[in-house]
């Protein structure tokens, strides 16, 4: 069943809040990116918006494949920034520090949506 | 109308701005808002006034009270007249222990030859005394200070302004106060800033030694007075003007106290004192004169104006009249050439600075440029211009430095001109021709602005390295995010941008880069004479600005500071202006995050360079001033990082090869090593170093004095501190 799943612990409690945080930091990059990119700038922003606000829905749902797609969108945001601004340490810094500490978060939230998913399915294998 | 407005009349109407301004001379005589010029005629731009709130006085109508602050009788108007010969004057050749003039010396070096202190044993400085000038906001007051002052030694005496104009003297070793003359500037009188860059010392040509008043201290006011006391006792010269003081009011027509006001010693040459002054930016185009006037040092008698407009009248204007008002000003320090006999005036914009179309030819001359001016008639021998048709307030800040330019057949007398944009102009003293190449490049000509092109060429000094950076791109946006980030490169694509010299704007905002803080701005830069170095610090700050139409200034309730509905906050000299007379107003910021604070741009905002004037090749360069006082939302990160700020005031290069500069908004002295340029010292001030240190020795010990007096649109702490350090003894 497709839909969202019940926090019970602490850590599936902190982990449907980090899934939120991507929600919310997702979505002026998204929005500002939209017009960006209309405005004939940088793709980067609208695309990373809607990779991160579909990681925290994907999360929500309890889907470790959230987790997989944030990390993915930051990984791939590596060689963007070194592209846009080499080894240049201040223009690396908006493009990577941020988006770095949320990734340890959500490497955190792997092994409870792990547990989560592990859960719904076996919960399916018996309906 | 009158004789003196027909004359400025057939001055303005020059052959380009004919028809645009054939309108605006009534306009000009009656004030009446509805006569500005046709051209722009966007339906809601000119044509009535929306709400009658808005229309401003009549130029001729009397000055309120305040502004001629002293109530000095004015008396007939003068007619030209030659200064008092002079005798030799000590700023000419300063004694080896002295910093007797705001620049050091007539040349505007800022070098010092002592060399007590070398970047060996710069690193054991420590405060020899702290002396507070008492001059700072008091509680409830908006702070409008930036005290921006460098101190003058002369023998036995350190001399200095407060930033309200108090002038005190103070015993070089130990701070003690030993006279203070009390000015009395009112708050009201504050234009833009309370700043008081310097004092000067004059000795006197006809008072005998050892007599009051043979050696005195001289400051021009807020308020629009010049000062002379005695440099013994402090007491006011009774043979100087009217019982020490001239009104500087006299013949500018209508203004309000805080429109005119003087921030920047007046040098003395050949006996004149040449007096500019800063007129409010952004108030409105008919704004009181910006024009440049002599007096005699000694008794304080008018000399001779220079009036844009009025080439040909250098007396005072007739009763009832004025001085030509909106003329492009000089709020910069000037230089003095006695040699020459000449003063060289680095010039700002006419009134109303985004907006050009109402300038007269005349103006256009001479804006934002040095004119070399006679100093015995005030007509002009030579202009230079740095920017054609300014409207992006590149008036020229800096106090250009006299140098013996090393030339093939031996040295060349020259002036080394820094500018708002980064381009160091160096000009022939003699004829105002660059000694090195200057180029006419061609400059952006889109702008939604009817009726006010642009020049099609701007001129840039291509023989001497570039104190700037490359044009904005996308991805030099900055931020702590990717979220605030995005916001500046949404900013950024959402103005109109091609790179220096965009032209303004009405549909959308455009960026002026480099900033109007410079480049170089007021701090000026250092020389020093025997190596050939040029030292400069700088500014990477571009603006985001936006002209709009009248009707959306009444709406923001723009208001020039002489509409008797101004209420203060309503418009500031630096950003949102009225700009009244003229079909808009301007909305100036930072190009920044408005949330955070943050610069859009990345880092750096500031550098320093050192320049071989002998190769014009850059010996050193590199971001000046740390993170640790600057962050977000204006909360300190204490990061010892050298980020590069934004700075404002000029370094100091000493013969013991050190680099003095402060400036930067990390609230530090730095110390340089003049050959490296690597940081061997600093020390945290009490408050904001936006000023211009100095060094001097007195009783065998060299000291080096800062000004820590903060700056409100640096954003700095406020004190009244002058901090002044020197060796430890026995060391």
């Amino acid at each position: 069943m497709a839909g969202l799943y019940r926090p019970r612990r602490a850590s599936e409690w902190a982990t449907c809040a980090v899934a939120f945080l991507l929600i919310v930091l997702g979505l002026p990059l998204l929005i500002m990116g939209a017009e960006l990119a209309l405005l004939g700038g940088s793709l980067y922003y609208v695309v990373a918006g809607a990779a991160i606000i579909a990681g925290g829905v994907l999360m929500l749902m309890g889907s470790v494949a959230g987790a997989l797609l944030y990390l993915l969108a930051w990984l791939l945001t590596w060689p963007w920034a070194l592209w846009e601004v080499g080894f240049d340490g201040w223009g690396l810094l908006p493009r990577l520090l941020g988006p770095t500490l949320i990734a340890v978060l959500v490497v955190f939230t792997i092994p409870v949506l792990r547990r989560i998913q592990k859960t719904s399915l076996a919960q399916k294998g018996i309906a | 109308m009158s004789r003196t407005d027909l004359s400025a009349a057939t001055a303005l109407c020059g052959l380009v701005l004919l028809s645009a301004v054939a309108g605006s001379v009534p306009a000009h005589a009656q004030s009446a808002y509805k006569e500005a010029p046709p051209g722009p005629g966007d339906a809601d731009a000119p044509g009535k006034p929306s709400d009658n709130r808005f229309a401003g006085p009549s130029p001729f109508a009397p000055q309120a009270p305040g502004v001629n602050a002293a109530n000095i009788p004015d008396g007939p108007p003068a007619e030209p007249s030659e200064a008092t010969p002079a005798v030799e004057q000590v700023s000419s050749h300063p004694a080896h222990d002295d910093w007797p003039a705001y620049g050091r010396d007539t040349d505007a070096t800022r070098f010092s030859p002592l060399e007590q202190i070398t970047p060996e044993n710069v690193g054991r400085l420590s405060r020899a005394f702290v002396y507070h000038t008492g001059s700072k906001p008091a509680p409830g007051q908006v702070n409008k200070w930036a005290a921006e002052t460098t101190p003058i030694k002369v023998g036995d005496g350190l001399y200095m302004c407060s930033a309200m104009n108090d002038i005190v003297k103070l015993d070089p070793a130990t701070g003690k106060e030993v006279w203070r003359h009390d000015a009395g500037v009112k708050y009201a009188s504050i234009p833009y800033t309370a700043a008081c860059k310097g004092v000067v010392y004059y000795t006197s040509s006809s008072v005998p030694e050892g007599q009051p008043c043979h050696n005195r201290i001289l400051e021009g006011t807020l308020d629009m007075r010049l000062i002379e006391v005695d440099a013994d006792t402090g007491k006011l010269c009774e043979g100087f003007g009217y019982h020490g003081q001239v009104n500087l009011m006299k013949g500018m027509g209508e203004s309000v106290p805080g429109f005119v006001s003087m921030t920047a010693p007046p040098p003395i040459v050949n006996g004149a004192i040449v007096v500019n002054h800063e007129v409010l930016d952004g108030q409105r185009r008919w704004a009181p004169s910006g024009l440049i006037r002599g007096y005699d040092a000694e008794t304080g008698k008018f000399l001779w104006a220079w009036d844009v407009n009025r080439p040909d009248q250098h007396g005072e204007p007739a009763e009832g009249q004025h001085y030509s008002r909106g003329t492009p000003n000089s709020w910069a320090t000037m230089t003095g050439d006695n040699g020459l006999g000449l003063v060289y005036v680095p010039t700002g914009n006419s009134a109303a600075d985004y907006y050009s179309a109402m300038r007269s030819p005349e103006e256009n001359k001479v804006s934002s440029a040095i004119v070399a001016l006679d100093v015995k008639t005030g007509s002009p021998r030579w202009v230079f211009q740095t920017v054609h048709k300014d409207v992006w307030d590149y008036d020229i800040g800096s106090q250009p430095t006299m140098i013996d330019f090393p030339g093939q057949d031996g040295p060349v007398p020259a002036l080394v001109v820094p500018t708002k944009r980064g381009q160091t102009f160096v000009l022939d003293r003699r004829d105002g021709k660059p000694l090195l190449p200057v180029e006419e490049r061609p400059a952006p000509l889109d702008t939604d602005v009817k009726g006010d092109p642009r020049s099609p060429t701007q001129p840039w000094s291509v023989g001497m390295p570039r104190l700037g950076l490359p044009d904005l791109k996308e991805s030099d946006m900055w931020g702590m995010s990717p979220i605030d980030q995005l916001f500046c490169r949404l900013k950024f694509r959402r103005a109109k941008y091609e790179g220096e010299f965009t032209a303004p704007s009405v549909e959308r905002p455009w960026i002026e880069y480099p900033g109007y803080n410079g480049g170089s701005d007021w701090g000026s830069m250092a020389y020093d004479p025997r190596t050939g170095v040029l030292i400069a610090n700088w500014n990477v700050t571009p603006m985001y600005d936006q002209l709009v139409t009248r009707k959306k200034a009444d709406a923001l309730g723009l208001m020039p500071l002489d509409d008797p509905n101004f209420k203060p906050g309503g418009g500031g000299a630096e950003g949102n202006g009225a700009m009244a007379d003229t079909p808009y107003g301007i909305v100036v910021s930072p190009f920044w995050n408005q949330y955070t604070h943050m610069m859009c741009n990345k880092p750096p905002y500031g550098m320093i360079t050192a320049i071989d004037m002998h190769t014009r090749k850059v010996l050193w360069q590199h971001p000046l001033g740390s993170a640790r006082a600057n962050g977000p939302w204006g909360v300190p990160t204490y990061l010892p990082l050298t980020i590069g700020t934004p700075n404002n005031g000029g370094p100091v290069v000493t013969a013991g090869g050190v680099v003095f500069v402060a400036a930067t908004t990390d609230n530090m002295l730095h110390a340089f090593d003049a050959k490296s340029g690597k940081e061997v010292w600093n020390d945290v001030l009490p408050g904001g170093g936006q000023a211009t240190p100095m060094t001097y020795e007195y009783k065998g010990k060299q000291y080096v004095a800062i000004m820590a007096g903060g700056h409100h649109f640096m954003m700095t702490p406020v004190s009244d501190a002058l901090v002044v350090y020197a060796l430890p003894d026995g060391k």
